[in-house]
């Protein structure tokens, strides 16, 4: 800023030869700035009350909704409307300007006819300020104001007096010479706090546009608006750090462990008992064709089913142990070991008849030396079996959370044996029961699967199960001629619940 | 003419008419001074100064009363005639010029000889943008970086005019005076 220090020879010189240097400006420039300031007071009323901030706040409200019903409007195709109330103002405001010249033209010609003119142009000031009652103090005030202020600065009454009297005039004379002048030519005042003054022509203009409705808004009134930085307020975030997180996760799988479900299922399965003879029945064992062939024959897979359930938990995230209970009805076919016939009383057996036929009387006798003819052919008789399964299998489940999981099942069954119904040769159908003591009540079987789990909510899964199972002991107890080791492929659909 | 500058203050804020005279009788002679320095002639610097009060009429509620009221009445002036040398672009164009030094040493120059009207002379001869940047640091005691950030030119540029306005001024008065012979010429601005 200022330099104070004047060390400068050359600065220092023309400073002081021209800081204070003074001339006086022509009276035409005192002249030019009252006329606008005429022009200025009498075209607004700056109120007194426009330090409150309340009123900027009000002045960018009313601005806003200005623009906003501008934007409605013009929107809404109403722009010759507006068009043409913009014409009608300027008419109307063209029309007050001459009713004001042709007045002001009296006024002039009144004081130069009169010596008391300024008195009477004042009176004529006071009586149009008349008409608004807050003009009115205002000019009360300003009076005041003005008699204390040429008390103040006048060293000597008369001359201060003479001073405000000539001003008096002065300013009459102007008030009243004023209303023909034109209007104020726009002023820029980028230099001074602009955002100030921009603000005071903002408040003027809404002002204005107030005070004569029937002007039609003016967009650029309502552009200048001042404004401001906003604050900006940082959002503060804080993070917590919870180092027992993974306590917690463990508690959680842990119940996860814990989960149990039931499932039920029917699995379409080819069942093959695997039949075999150990050795000839007794009425096969007299002819030495008959007792070679009667152990040639072999059982053939039939279409079997099951219906299975099954309860299970989730010991680990992987893991699980599995339970079940399951109906199996396995149809076989034995294929084979031809028949004898008796010529004494016309009776036949087939193989799987004869071996059997101990637990019944054993009709074996009725075949020995009473001529009986083998008859070597294949003729396939039903054997189906039905057990009562009961396994027990472990389960590694991969992708356990997936939407699609797979588990890969091994463990034993027991297989509970219920009956089987063997096709004799004549037709007749031999049924034999766990109580006849021919098949074992219980052998086991082991069982391998791959299972396809798809979860289908929370709670529901459907699975997918291929199965695989082979007995490891015989069907049959062993005092008898026959052996079987079942073995089973089957496809199991199911759904299953979890807990 | 003695006046109570807070009185006067006061007067202009209620914006009555003859507080708002009296400030511009007490002051309008050295603010048109300032005008006539950074203006070319004599009409643009009466334009400047009704344009400068009517702003000090207007904005006279921003003034406050912490510093003289003079120097904020130069400033608005001075500011006023930078806006309006700056719509005539007179710095617009400005560059660097190579600073050179004309070997007349500054003790020599004394310009109690001259009056005001010979200096404002010499000081319009100066070409525009050379003529606002001697005004600025000069009389008005800016730095250079505040002239460059007032004018939006560079730093450099603020020196080498400036440098080229002090050279141009010094040759002038060695002219002036060894024309002159020392004596005032009285010749109206």
């Amino acid at each position: 800023m200022m330099d104070p220090s004047g060390i400068n020879n050359f600065e220092d010189q023309w400073k002081r030869a021209l800081q204070e240097a003074s001339e006086t400006p022509p009276q035409s420039v005192w002249e030019g700035i009252e006329t606008h300031l005429d022009q200025h007071d009498n075209g607004r009323i700056i109120p007194l009350w426009w330090k409150s901030a309340k009123i900027w706040y009000a002045a960018a409200s009313v601005a806003a909704l200005l623009l906003a019903g501008g934007i409605w409007y013009k929107n809404a195709g109403t722009n010759h409307e507006n068009a043409s109330v913009q014409i009608a103002a300027n008419q109307k405001a063209e029309k007050a300007l001459t009713h004001e010249n042709l007045a002001t033209n009296e006024t002039e010609k009144a004081g130069k006819g009169n010596a008391s003119a300024p008195v009477i142009a004042n009176n004529g000031v006071s009586q149009s300020k008349s008409e608004i009652a807050e003009v009115n103090k205002k000019a009360d005030t300003k009076q005041n104001t003005t008699e204390n202020v040429t008390g103040t600065l006048g060293n000597t009454g008369s001359l201060a007096s003479k001073r405000s009297n000539s001003q008096g005039e002065q300013y009459a004379g102007k008030n009243s010479s004023n209303k023909n002048a034109p209007e104020p030519k726009p002023v820029a005042l980028s230099e001074l706090p602009s955002e100030k003054i921009a603000a005071v022509k903002e408040v003027a203009a809404v002002i204005a546009v107030t005070e004569t409705p029937e002007k039609s808004i003016s967009a650029e009134r309502l552009t200048g608006l001042p404004y401001s930085d906003l604050d900006v307020h940082l959002q503060k975030r804080y993070v917590f750090f919870r180092p027992e997180v993974k306590s917690v996760t463990k508690e959680e799988e842990t119940v996860k462990k814990k989960e149990y479900w039931a499932g039920l299922s029917l699995m379409p399965a080819s069942f093959n008992p695997d039949v075999k003879l150990k050795e000839a029945p007794m009425a096969f064992a007299a002819q030495s064709l008959s007792n070679k062939k009667s152990v040639t024959g072999s059982s053939e897979a039939g279409a079997s089913y099951a219906v299975q359930t099954q309860g299970g938990v989730r010991i680990s995230k992987h893991w699980s142990m599995e339970f079940g209970l399951s109906y199996l009805k396995g149809n076989s076919s034995y294929l084979g070991g031809g028949y004898v016939l008796s010529a004494y009383n016309s009776q036949k057996s087939n193989v799987l008849e004869s071996a059997v036929s101990p637990a019944y009387g054993n009709k074996n006798a009725d075949f020995i030396n009473n001529g009986a003819l083998y008859i070597d052919v294949d003729k396939k008789v039903s054997n189906n079996y039905q057990y009562l399964q009961l396994p027990v299998q472990a389960g590694f489940t991969l992708n356990p959370e997936g939407k699609l999981s797979y588990s890969l099942l091994g463990g034993l069954m027991a297989n509970f044996f219920l009956s089987n119904e063997l096709e004799s040769a004549s037709g007749d159908i031999i049924k034999t029961t766990a109580v006849d003591q021919v098949y074992r009540d219980m052998n086991w079987a082991a069982t391998t699967g791959l299972r396809f789990n798809y979860r289908l909510s929370s709670k529901w899964k459907a699975s997918l199960t291929g199965s695989y199972q082979k007995a490891v002991s015989s069907g049959f107890r062993s005092n008898q001629s026959l052996d079987s080791h079942p073995y089973l492929y089957g496809v199991s659909w199911g759904v299953r619940y979890s807990f | 003419m003695t006046f109570n500058e807070q009185e006067l203050v006061k007067g202009c804020r209620q914006r009555n008419r003859i507080a708002q005279k009296q400030l511009y009788d007490v002051f309008g002679g050295k603010l048109f001074a300032i005008c006539l320095r950074y203006t070319k002639n004599r009409a643009d610097a009466e334009d400047v100064l009704q344009d400068a009060f009517i702003k000090i009429y207007e904005n006279i509620d921003s003034f406050r009363s912490d510093s003289p009221l003079e120097y904020w009445l130069r400033s608005v002036v001075v500011n006023t005639a930078l806006n309006h040398l700056r719509q005539q672009k007179y710095w617009k164009d400005l560059d660097d010029i190579e600073m050179h030094h004309n070997g007349i040493a500054d003790k020599e120059i004394t310009l109690g000889n001259f009056q005001m009207q010979q200096l404002l002379e010499l000081i319009h001869e100066l070409p525009p943008g050379c003529q606002t940047i001697f005004n600025l640091y000069a009389i008005e005691g800016y730095q250079h970086n505040e002239i460059a950030q007032k004018l939006g030119i560079s730093e450099g540029t603020s020196k080498s005019q400036y440098a080229r306005a002090r050279g141009i001024l010094q040759q002038k008065l060695n002219k002036e005076k060894r024309f002159d012979d020392g004596s005032v010429r009285n010749k109206q601005f």
